[in-house]
């Protein structure tokens, strides 16, 4: 199992998918910093997320305090129920929630 | 699926009530009866958890943990190291083979049960 | 799938390895230095201990684990394998073989196997430096190396608050060991509720310099849980060396908390958030502790700062509470010490021959007291006397020796009953009482198979599969109960179970089908219980591998009756049954009633005896088998007849009442003898099945008297016409 970020467009729309998981976090590490450069605003799905573990969280973590940092707009959307089950028992909706488990589309202005 | 586990061990009775034990708690259960045999039958692909035995003919637990972890799909897969008292030098090469988990023969199911749970979840 | 249907697998691994074993000692015979041979030797009793553990078959695994540490030794050089050390192996490896088979059978290793086994250990401990002669603990926990790093700050959980606060900073390289945190928190789920987490994120360094593959995660964590601390400190065994991992009881104060402060990486104002954020303090005691903690820091010197926490904590007394846990496991281990330190182990045999020789000493004594009667010297008498009341004191105490509880019989039932319960797929529920009751050990030891015979057996037939039970209207859960308490000189066991009872008709029909009744009896309930004791006498409708091992109840009787006890039934049906065995306290010596009959001598267990009377005139022989003691009709038995004696000529006869599991009769003698010690030798083998005697005694002036078997002399009362005898 792979694990791999798409681009879907060049206005900073991302897709994450497969594991989540540390057999693939050196890899995912550059890429999610690689995203940042890219636009001002960045939606990452996490719609294709099959698994995640301890390192996978700390991956978000990482790149949600980086685009804090560089004055990036940085959105998680479409947790599946494997970042939902971590998230919720690390109670780190605050933080990688960004409405999680409210609809999407209702409040997606980008939304392509 | 239910999470996947390697049983590596010598001793076919071992293999057979540690694969009832866990099977009976859902996981799926891989058997090998050597390091070799385990190496062949993992391959590229991933498990949840490898228990393995120390001593065993042909390739032993800490040679084939070496090996296993220096391939790519079970570099972090946690191990439980089935050992005797009487290993304890065996125990630090183990150690340093990147096992932290062990389990002193001759030990009961339920015991198994627990610490595999509490490594990969139930 | 069960455990004994591995058991097949264990027992063909296990003599292929012995095989290999005898191969390789073959070897080592010519080549003692073949490092393969040993090899293969080690890995032998190795493989052979830690599949037996896993069966729960400890005696294979103390053995071979003595076998193991002797070849340990051998394969590093420190030992070599000479021709007497081969033989000792060999000697080793046939007696594993003879475990198996006791294995193979479903029994326990009699006291000749065990006798041999401590034999081969002593031998082989001589091999064995002093410290690894003792057998370790079957399982632990433990990490390689290092203090153990758990902190016990505070106190064990109070009444009514089960709120546990975990804190816990993880190891960087425990995701490269393939701990994950998660997984562990996930698990505590199962201790109880996990009520809050509060990930600390601190740690986690700026993008660039972060190794993804470390883990800079802490958690702070609420725990609702009644499980104890030992418990919920073994969740995080296989990270504690490398993590830190803090427990604050329920019911920690800000003290402790103080404490933890001090104690993790984050600063002080930061861990108090954390911790006003997941509920472990208020507001308020943070202020207040944050307030305290400046003020000492102002007070004190800067070598003393960081002793701060511990200063704090003496302030406030939960010293004693702080080092608790360590302090009451330490107790535990010194009060385990004291208490085998009170025990004395003994070889069974020393015992043994103690107990015979108080036996002699208690036939001269008789002898002695017969002499001195004669005598007419006071004080002689009088000191006979006394050693006739020490005699009786060392004879009780000898006894007393042997003794022991019938528990730790008992509990290994507990296994059977879910081996067997799994294997039937029934839920059956074990209940023990009168563990500690005393039987004699050689009778614990006999009892042991007949017990499991009747514990498998309710199992097997008594109790219904859970559907039929439901279809009754009864839980679905079976009971079984198993149960021991003395009573009036003898001991009571019961195997009780709540199935479908034992069929009547069934039995009938089959106890008629064999020939074992007329085609028009209709016998009472007790009897037709008795007939499933006849040899080859079994109910079952097919035969299963559990009961069905070519073992009837009729051997169960047999041990019984070896054992001088009884065994009877009680059954309803759709109620379940229970099986009463009735044992006499001790086999070696009794206090017998002594009687005469047509000059032979007779010793009656005293503890049977109920009354003794003169034989009423209006009694007279040939003209009823009964008496009528003060309105109970009694079967009357006389033993002249019984035991086809001349008749004596006698102006005037006796009654002895007696009286086993319920029954009484009364016996017809001759003279009534009076009070014995009676030192009982078992009949040789051609006596063996005497109708009526079960051994012999010999009295102090030397002459041999017979032992009656009372319950057997009962039976035979209640179901044989004892009026043909009188004849």
């Amino acid at each position: 199992m792979e694990c791999r970020l798409i681009q879907q467009d060049r206005r900073g729309s991302f897709v994450l998918e497969g594991e989540l998981t540390i057999h693939h976090a050196l890899d995912m590490k550059q890429a999610l910093l690689s995203v940042l450069a890219q636009s001002e605003s960045i939606e990452i799905s996490l719609a294709g997320v099959t698994e995640m573990d301890t390192a996978g969280a700390q991956l978000l973590l990482m790149i949600k305090r980086a685009a804090e940092e560089q004055g990036v707009a940085l959105r998680l959307k479409d947790h599946t129920s494997a970042v939902r089950t971590v998230v919720e028992t690390m109670q780190l909706a605050g933080t990688l929630g960004d409405p999680m488990l409210i609809p999407g589309e209702a409040a997606d202005g980008d939304h392509p | 699926m239910g999470k996947s586990v390697l049983i590596v061990d010598d001793s076919a009775s071992v293999r057979q009530v540690v694969g009832m034990t866990l099977r009976g708690a859902g996981y799926t259960v891989l058997e090998a009866s050597d390091g070799r045999d385990a190496l062949g039958k993992l391959g590229d692909s991933r498990v949840n958890l490898v228990i393995s035995d120390v001593n065993m003919p042909g390739m032993d637990g800490i040679s084939f943990l070496k090996e296993m972890k220096a391939r790519p799909a079970n570099k972090f897969t946690p191990v439980i190291m089935l050992t005797t008292e009487s290993g304890d030098s065996r125990k630090q090469a183990g150690k340093e083979a990147g096992a932290r988990a062990w389990i002193v023969k001759p030990f009961q199911p339920a015991q198994l049960l627990e610490a595999v749970s509490k490594l990969v979840g139930p | 799938m069960s455990l004994s249907d591995a058991l097949p697998t264990f027992l063909a691994e296990a003599r292929g390895l012995l095989e290999a074993m005898e191969t390789a000692l073959g070897v080592l015979d010519g080549n003692p230095n073949d490092t393969g041979a040993i090899n293969s030797l080690f890995r032998a009793a190795h493989t052979i201990k830690g599949s037996a553990g896993l069966f729960g078959l400890d005696h294979i695994v103390d053995f071979t684990h003595e076998m193991e540490s002797v070849l340990d030794r051998v394969r590093d050089g420190a030992l070599s394998l000479n021709s007497s050390r081969i033989e000792l192996m060999l000697l080793c490896r046939d007696h594993i073989d003879r475990l198996l088979e006791v294995v193979e059978i479903g029994s326990e290793p009699d006291e000749a196997l065990l006798t041999q086994g401590e034999e081969l250990t002593a031998r082989l401990r001589q091999d064995l430096p002093a410290s690894a002669a003792s057998p370790s603990d079957p399982i632990h926990w433990a990490p390689v190396t290092g203090d153990d790093p758990v902190r016990n700050l505070g106190s064990d959980p109070t009444e009514g608050d089960t709120l546990w606060h975990l804190s816990l900073r993880f190891g960087r390289d425990v995701l490269r060991h393939g701990m994950d945190p998660l997984s562990f928190i996930h698990y505590l789920n199962t201790l109880g509720e996990v009520r809050q987490v509060y990930t600390v994120t601190d740690a986690l360094p700026p993008a660039e310099e972060m190794d993804p593959e470390s883990c800079y995660l802490g958690f702070e964590i609420r725990l609702h849980s009644e499980a104890d601390k030992q418990c919920i400190e073994d969740v995080f065994d296989f990270v504690r060396e490398e993590s830190q991992i803090r427990i604050l009881p329920p019911g920690a104060h800000f003290p402790q908390f103080l404490a933890l402060m001090q104690a993790v990486p984050e600063d002080n104002h930061r861990l108090g958030e954390i911790l006003v954020g997941c509920g472990a303090i208020t507001e308020r005691e943070l202020e207040h502790m944050l307030d305290a903690q400046a003020r000492q820091k102002s007070d004190a010197s800067p070598t003393s700062a960081p002793r701060l926490g511990e200063a704090l904590v003496q302030e406030e007394r939960i010293q004693p509470e702080l080092v608790g846990a360590a302090l009451r496991r330490q107790q535990e281990v010194r009060r385990r010490q004291a208490q085998e330190s009170r025990l004395l182990r003994v070889r069974a045999d020393k015992l043994d021959s103690l107990i015979d020789l108080v036996g002699e000493l208690v036939i001269a004594g008789a002898g002695l007291q017969a002499q001195v009667q004669g005598q007419g010297d006071t004080a002689l008498h009088e000191s006979a006397q006394e050693i006739a009341r020490l005699v009786d004191g060392i004879r009780d105490g000898a006894m007393n020796l042997r003794l022991v509880e019938i528990g730790e019989t008992f509990s290994r039932f507990g296994r059977v009953v879910r081996d067997v319960s799994r294997e039937t797929g029934k839920d059956i529920a074990l209940r023990i009482e009168g563990a500690e009751t005393e039987l004699d050990k050689t009778v614990v030891e006999r009892l042991a198979d007949p017990l499991t015979h009747l514990v498998r057996n309710a199992i097997d037939h008594g109790i219904e599969s859970p559907e039929i039970r439901q279809a009754r209207s009864k839980p679905s859960q079976g009971q079984l109960h198993l149960g021991a308490r003395h009573e009036a000189g003898s001991v009571v066991i019961e195997i009780m179970d709540d199935g479908g009872g034992l069929d009547r008709e069934r039995i009938l029909a089959k106890a008629k089908e064999r020939g074992l009744l007329p085609s028009d009896a209709e016998p009472d309930d007790a009897e037709v219980w008795n007939l499933i004791f006849e040899p080859g006498f079994s109910t079952a409708q097919s035969v299963s591998n559990l009961s069905g091992r070519g073992v009837g109840m009729d051997v169960v009787k047999q041990a019984i009756d070896a054992l001088r006890g009884g065994i009877e039934i009680e059954s309803s049906p759709g109620q379940g049954s229970t099986f009463r065995i009735r044992l006499p306290l001790s086999l070696a010596i009794i206090d017998g009633f002594r009687v005469s009959v047509s000059g032979n001598e007779y010793v009656v267990p005293l503890d049977m005896v109920l009354e003794c009377m003169e034989m009423p005139r209006d009694l007279t022989e040939g003209e009823t088998p009964h008496l009528n003691l003060r309105g109970d009709v009694l079967p009357l038995l006389p033993l002249g007849a019984f035991f086809g004696l001349p008749k004596a000529s006698v102006t005037r006869r006796n009654i002895v009442v007696v009286q086993w599991g319920g029954r009484s009769a009364g016996l017809l003698v001759d003279e009534l003898q009076g009070q014995l010690q009676a030192v009982i030798k078992p009949l040789g083998p051609l006596f063996k099945g005497l109708p009526g005697i079960s051994g012999s005694t010999i009295l102090g002036s030397g002459e041999v008297a017979l032992v009656l078997d009372v319950p057997g002399l009962l039976e035979r009362v209640v179901s044989v016409d004892s009026a043909s005898y009188l004849q």
